[in-house]
């Protein structure tokens, strides 16, 4: 498979990485695929807690860098979901601490171990973000119909075709229809404007978000989640199967716009 | 915010949504060449100077514009029209 190690980055912080990669990764090992998603934000750890994990990391990927343990000996059992594992970032050391071609080989360790390998990078476009792109032969960038975030992301767009990698594919993150509507936030077409890459999926503003991230339960868990059914999607679009993209178009009845001319919103 | 500011804002400003996305490719562009957002002007600037001298030239015209570029990240076109007659 082409799509075997995914690199997912977004330059700017706080977009959504994590919740995608825990999610995208929950959604295919429900599937039966056997998944590994690899923490690579050294000393800013975070893809644990969002799988609910945190308690049982006795391994990093630090000590799979040191030899302390081979990289299988490292990696977490989910708790919910079969064939998924986490290998975590250490907490304590920094960007340094792993470099690129020690990523490249733990990844070579398990490629044939595993259908899909994720790699979550850190927010950035330094030496860690370098790091977690270097093994992967697809890059999704994580963006926010916002200002910050799609300047980031055409940063890391810029990096990582002089770096030679494959042109990333993008996730548009907490699009709120209602803003959209409104005319007050950027739409899908105009992200697709702006920024020019092949659309992988758009996943909506979801206001359980918070407590599936509280509890340590991904939203693809989840029926009723609307970023959850989406997150599926995604992870469909990767094995290749051709589900629509919704473009969240809301239109707002006439009573919604007489409520916001009057004030009663 | 008041009944009328809501009016004006429904009727006089332009979205939001509209605002941002010009903004952006307009930031993007300078971004992608890596020039700071004011470079062109100042350029144009300063080659409007260097041109005052030399009478055949309608610096009027002169047009100054960000391309992409093949070889180098960006590249900064100059067309400078000379007088007619």
């Amino acid at each position: 498979m082409a799509d075997k190690v995914i690199c997912i980055t977004s330059g700017k912080g706080g977009v959504g990485k994590s919740t995608v990669t825990a999610n995208v990764a929950t959604a295919l090992a429900m599937k039966g695929y056997k998944v590994v998603a690899i923490d690579a934000d050294i000393g800013l750890r975070n893809l644990d807690l969002v799988l609910g994990l945190e308690n049982r990391i006795v391994y990093d990927i630090v000590h799979v860098v040191e030899g302390v343990v081979p990289p299988e000996k490292a990696l977490v059992k989910d708790k919910r979901t079969k064939n998924l594992y986490l290998l975590p970032a250490a907490q304590t050391k920094d960007k340094s601490a792993v470099k690129p071609e020690d990523l490249v080989k733990i990844v070579e360790e398990l490629r044939d171990k595993f259908d899909f390998i994720f790699i979550d990078s850190p927010a950035g476009i330094e030496e860690g973000f370098k790091t977690a792109v270097t093994p992967a032969d697809t890059i999704i960038v994580v963006a926010n119909p916002e200002m910050a975030s799609i300047r980031d992301a055409d940063r890391v767009v810029g990096l990582c075709e002089a770096m030679q990698k494959p042109e990333p594919k993008l996730v548009i993150n907490r699009l709120d229809p209602k803003k959209v509507a409104r005319g007050d936030m950027l739409d899908v077409e105009d992200v697709l404007q702006v920024l020019n890459l092949d659309l992988l999926g758009v996943v909506p503003e979801d206001k359980n978000m918070v407590s599936y991230i509280n509890r340590g339960e991904p939203a693809v868990l989840f029926e009723e989640s609307i970023a959850g059914k989406e997150l599926r999607n995604i992870a469909e679009r990767l094995l290749g199967k051709d589900v629509p993209i919704p473009r969240w178009t809301y239109s707002e009845s006439f009573l919604d716009k007489l409520k916001k001319l009057f004030g009663s919103e | 915010m008041g009944f009328m500011d809501k009016l004006k804002g429904a009727f006089g400003k332009p979205p939001a949504k509209e605002v941002a996305k010009k903004r952006l490719q307009l930031i993007l562009k300078y971004d992608r060449a890596g020039l700071p957002p004011n470079a062109v002007e100042a350029v144009k600037e300063a080659i409007l100077k260097a041109l005052e001298e030399f009478p055949f030239i309608d610096t009027s015209g002169v047009n100054i514009h960000i391309t992409e570029s093949e070889n180098t990240k960006g590249k900064i076109e100059i067309e400078v029209p000379v007088k007619n007659g």
